[in-house]
């Protein structure tokens, strides 16, 4: 078993659970262990617009010279945004001298008054350069673990089945900063249904926006765009969306009540993580692990009536 | 604060027609250093250097055309070799090996030019004067 | 003690805004290695080199420095006026205070005192100059010019009309580059080949030019007025001088790729010759697609040849030639659609760049020159051109304009809608650019009289639907975001430079900008040459340009080196190396480090020695000496402690 160090970041502790839980046991199955790193604190939520602060790198960077310093040199995330967060800090460590050095400056200063971090450590140790390799839990999954294994390991269950790959916005740009695909024209995710045996179908609207925030100060423009990337999906063939980002899955799964109210004609649509379907693909059942419940809008469509279909869409009531 | 004094050597073909550029696209940078022009990096002999050392430079450039670009074809190997020969001597000297710089800087890198002016001059301000026994005993 | 006088120029304010050139007078006035010092606002203008020449003569000045602008630009001029006032041109030094000094720092007293220590660096060398004369060197009175399209072709015309010999290298099996591809020509719609073939052939029938297609230059040595070149024809695989051009071979071919000539809308066999107008009119045999090659069967073209022109075992032929002038003229390339991934990486069939348009166009191209799209060969009722595909984009793709894009592009929507009365094209563009003859009323012609819808935005996406080609995009000047379901989409993509440039550029020892363009000698006095000597540049390789500014530039380049090879003598330049004979040890190492075997030994005095005419002049033999016998001339170890003494001392 591999042991991974992994961070979690808020919303997966909270409204996004079914995409830890699903995560950390289907990588069991593929023989990692996702060990959530001690102690974590918040990312920074989101990636500022401002490029002259430091401050919002500092709590990415004590986390990631912290792990550097206890001989890691990688850290795995599955949340969008903490990736996008934690990746760019990084990058910025890796290229940016001047930040580089004030960043790490801060960190030293205020070493003493942290009770968090142990107090022997941090001194004499050099500056945090970027040296973790930061992944995206479907990063990790392309290029150490491989498509070619992975779909040897996982069971027939999705054998063909239609499904339309959601990107998003963070998990690709900018792409200088994070590398991970084209953002124009990305794969990753085609690829990976692929490699669980199900059919990617190509649609325009995949790296469209899904609205992001405006689902809370804009909820109507949110949702006319949320309806379109769902029928557009449909509109090509898709029984289901896979998503990674859980503002993705707000935005497109949980938000399709209201969407259905401005938008006529529309028709409600399976939406799902991807660790989730690799779960499934990989034979996990466990309905509390697959975490259908927190879903509310059924899976039936995607995944039938069968005893996994049929787990899905009950938790509407829990989470109002 | 502490001015460094440099002396720059640089090719014509490359280094110094990416200095020229600089100029013509207005990059500011620290007015630390002169510069003597040559042909080709290759010229510069090792007891340049050490001249312009003894001479009161407290710090060397050597500008140069990328590796495979040389004009003359290969004179730039010969000067990364000389050079990193003559980093070895001079720290037996007491000499920083830090302050003799060689850099690679196209006639397309006026910026480049900048930056690495302001960024040796910058380390060298770091690191204080050269004091050197021959000067005081010249003096 | 020579009498050194020194004249620093204000260049208006470009030097005399930071540097304050009348302390800097003062300070060098009281210096006593220097005899005499002045100022003056232009020193370049006439009177500025009045100025020297009569103060060389009234105070009988032995040597000069001229503090000014970079040597490049005005060594030469103030050379000239040292010889005209009766000093050897070598005792006239330039001191570089403005793009080394006035221009890159802000701080006068700073600036002042640098440009002080440049000069008296300056001063110091011509102190230690001696008196020379330019090196007597023989030239060969030939050319050599690379790349076979217009300019290429144009450039190989001038140089063999005034009577030179010329060698016309080109890579492709056939002259003609990308202009043969092209339907119309902008502003005047004048058919592209009807005026390019002629030329095609009058350059491949003249007596002065030898014509090398299907090859490549393999290397280059020496120097301005003495290069060596070795030349790669690459086997045809067919003897060219008995096939007769019948294609026979051709149609019988089982092999069939993707016509480069074309863009991929027809086919070729492996034995082919790219257009019928091809100069030379003779097939070759691309061995990657010919089937015979990668499996040991066929042979069917060898069949049906009833001359037997085909020769399946012919090698490459290396011929090596002596010229005296290399003229660039390798042309470009555009940005594949495969690298544009909005843009559909080049996999939506309908979405075609400019070239592949042209061919739509064109007379002689795949559909004789009615418009149909790729895909299902309907005609297009509603087209969308992308301009500015790649360019203008520092972030993703080329920071520049390719400049040609938004004349050809108004060209295809006014040729389009020739063609296809009843059809709609849009155009997104950024802004319309228009420098040149004429070129302004055909834009106003295109948008005005053709009904050609313009929409200023850039388009973010396109996909394909069904059969069509959707299109998103916004125009910026209503604020509204645009979905066109386009039948055919047309991307003017950037021009950029050829794949191979950077590998002929290292054989050339020539120079290229960040963008593979080559650099040439000044952007605004010596366009037309290259940085290196005797290397002389014409068309899109140095930059993208259009048909006559090509053409142009060509005659520009080609004049350059008729001026060059006017006479059967050149003159290099004396600062070479030379030998104390009294000094040298006899180890060779100078011999071991010269690139040009211009260092030598003889063996009845024992010593080593300089070749003056092979010798550029570099100085890695001048360091390598260990006993310090071998110095360059004017830039002795001696001089050169003086100088760094001079720049390090008090201003």
């Amino acid at each position: 078993m591999i042991n991974l160090p992994y961070y979690p970041g808020c919303t997966l502790k909270q409204r996004s659970s079914h995409l830890e839980s699903s995560a950390i046991a289907a990588m069991e199955k593929l023989g990692v262990r996702l060990s959530e790193i001690d102690p974590w604190t918040c990312c920074g939520a989101v990636p500022p617009p401002s490029s002259e602060r430091i401050m919002n790198l500092i709590a990415p960077v004590r986390m990631l010279r912290a792990l550097r310093d206890s001989g890691e040199n990688r850290l795995v995330t599955i949340c969008d945004f903490c990736y996008n967060v934690l990746k760019r800090a990084n990058h910025s460590m890796r290229t940016d001298d001047l930040r580089r050095k004030r960043v790490n400056a801060f960190l030293r200063e205020n070493e003493p008054v942290r009770d968090y971090l142990p107090e022997e450590e941090p001194y004499g140790l050099p500056d945090y350069s970027g040296e973790v390799r930061v992944y995206h839990l479907m990063e990790y999954i392309r290029d150490e673990i491989g498509y070619e294994r992975l779909s040897k390991e996982v069971s027939g269950r999705l054998e063909g089945m239609p499904i339309a790959s959601y990107y998003g916005c963070v998990m690709l740009r900018p792409r200088k900063e994070i590398e991970l695909d084209d953002p124009e024209n990305p794969t990753i995710m085609e690829a990976f249904v692929s490699a669980l045996h199900a059919t990617p179908v190509p649609y325009p609207y995949r790296t469209e926006c899904c609205g992001s925030y405006l689902s809370v100060s804009a909820p109507d423009a949110s949702s006319r765009l949320a309806a379109k990337i769902l029928g557009s999906a449909r509109d090509h063939g898709a029984k289901g969306v896979v998503v990674s980002c859980p503002l993705c899955f707000y935005n497109l799964e949980s938000r399709q009540e209201q969407i259905a109210r401005s938008s006529p004609g529309f028709k409600p649509m399976p939406v799902i993580f991807f660790t989730q379907l690799l779960a499934i693909a990989l034979g996990i059942d466990d309905p509390d692990v697959l975490g259908f419940g927190m879903h509310r809008t059924s899976l039936e469509g995607l995944l039938g009536a069968s005893a996994i279909g049929a787990a899905s869409g009950s938790g509407r009531e829990k989470d109002r | 604060m502490f001015e460094p004094r440099i002396v720059c050597f640089l090719c014509k073909w490359c280094t110094s027609a990416g200095a020229d550029l600089a100029g013509t696209s207005r990059l500011e940078y620290a007015p630390n250093g002169v510069n003597i022009r040559f042909m080709c990096s290759s010229r510069v002999d090792p007891e340049h250097v050490i001249w312009a050392f003894r001479q009161g430079a407290d710090g060397v450039l050597i500008g140069g055309c990328h590796p495979g670009d040389c004009h003359y074809q290969d004179g730039n190997y010969r000067t990364q070799a000389r050079i990193a020969l003559l980093r070895n001597l001079i720290e037996d000297f007491g000499i920083d090996p830090e302050r003799l710089r060689l850099e690679w800087i196209s006639a397309a890198e006026g910026s480049r030019f900048a930056e690495v002016m302001d960024e040796f001059t910058e380390q060298l301000r770091e690191k204080g004067p050269l004091t050197l026994a021959v000067r005081e005993s010249s003096r | 003690m020579k009498r050194v006088g020194v004249f620093v120029c204000h260049c208006g304010i470009n030097i005399a805004g930071t540097v304050d050139v009348e302390r800097v007078v003062e300070v060098l006035r009281e210096d006593p290695r220097i005899a005499y010092a002045t100022n003056y606002i232009y020193m370049c203008s006439d009177p500025g080199q009045d100025m020297v020449a009569d103060a060389i003569r009234e105070q009988e000045l032995d040597a000069v420095v001229i503090a000014a602008c970079s040597p490049t630009l005005h060594e030469t001029t103030f050379r000239n006026v040292s010889a005209t006032a009766g000093i050897n041109p070598y005792m006239c030094e330039i001191a570089n205070i403005r793009e080394q000094c006035s221009w890159v720092h802000t701080d006068v007293d700073r600036a002042t005192d640098k440009a002080i220590r440049i000069i008296r660096s300056i001063v110091e060398k011509v102190h230690g100059n001696e008196a020379l004369e330019p090196i007597p060197v023989p030239v060969t009175r030939r050319a050599m010019v690379i790349g076979g399209g217009v300019g290429g072709i144009q450039a190989a015309l001038d140089i063999a009309n005034a009577g030179l010999e010329v060698i016309l290298v080109e890579r492709e099996p056939s002259i003609g580059g990308h202009m043969a591809q092209l339907s119309e020509t902008f502003p005047t719609l004048d058919c592209s080949q009807c005026i390019l073939t002629p030329k095609m052939v009058e350059v491949s029938k003249h007596p002065n030019v030898r014509l090398m297609t299907y090859s490549e230059v393999e290397d280059v040595s020496g120097y301005v007025g003495n290069f060596h070149v070795r030349i790669r024809r690459h086997a045809p695989s067919v003897n060219w001088s008995t096939c007769t051009g019948c294609g026979d071979c051709m149609e019988k071919c089982p092999s069939k790729v993707p016509s480069e000539f074309d863009r991929g809308l027809t086919e070729r066999g492996a034995i082919y010759v790219p257009f019928p107008q091809a100069v030379p009119n003779k097939p070759v045999i691309d061995r990657d697609a010919c089937i015979y090659y990668r499996t040991g069967k066929c042979r069917l073209c060898e069949k049906v040849c009833q001359i037997g022109a085909i020769v399946f075992d012919q090698r490459d032929e290396i011929v090596e030639e002596d010229v005296g002038a290399i003229i660039v003229a390798t042309g470009y390339d555009t940005l594949p659609c495969a690298d544009l991934g909005e843009y559909g990486s080049g996999e939506v069939p309908d979405v075609i760049d400019g070239l592949a348009f042209e061919r739509l166009l064109s007379a002689s191209g795949p559909t004789t020159g009615k418009v149909r799209r790729p895909s299902d060969g309907k005609t297009p009722k509603e087209v969308v051109f992308v301009q500015c595909a790649g360019s203008r984009d520092p972030e993703r793709y080329k920071a520049y304009c390719s400049k040609i894009c938004c004349m050809y592009t108004a060209k295809h929507a006014l040729l389009y809608k020739h063609r296809v009365h009843d059809g709609q094209p849009y155009i997104f563009y950024i802004d319309v650019r228009t420098g040149g003859k004429g070129y302004e009323e055909f834009y106003h012609r295109t948008e005005e009289e053709e009904g050609v819808v313009y929409l200023r935005g850039k388009v973010s996406k396109i996909f394909r639907d069904g059969d069509k080609s959707v299109v998103w995009g916004t125009d910026t000047l209503t604020g509204r975001n645009i979905e066109i379901r386009a039948d055919l989409v047309v991307l003017a993509t950037a021009i950029v430079s050829q794949p191979g440039v950077q590998d002929l550029v290292r054989k050339l020892k020539i120079q290229v900008d960040k963008d593979g363009f080559l650099s040439e000698a000044h952007p605004k006095l010596r366009p037309v040459e290259s940085i290196t000597t005797g290397f002389y540049l014409a068309g899109c390789a140095q930059g993208p340009k259009d048909i006559p500014e090509t053409v142009a530039q060509a005659s520009g380049a080609a004049s350059k080196v008729i001026g060059l090879l006017a006479n059967d003598e050149m003159q290099h330049d004396p600062t070479v190396a030379y030998v104390d004979e009294d000094l040298c040890g006899a180890c060779r190492i100078c011999i071991s480090v010269c690139p040009y075997d211009a260092r030598e030994f003889d063996e009845e005095k024992g010593v080593a020695t300089v070749n003056e005419a092979l010798c550029e002049g570099c100085g890695a033999c001048v360091a390598a000496c260990g006993c310090g016998a071998t110095q360059q001339r004017n830039l002795t170890d001696g001089q050169i402690r003086e100088m760094i003494s001079a720049s390090l001392g008090e201003a």
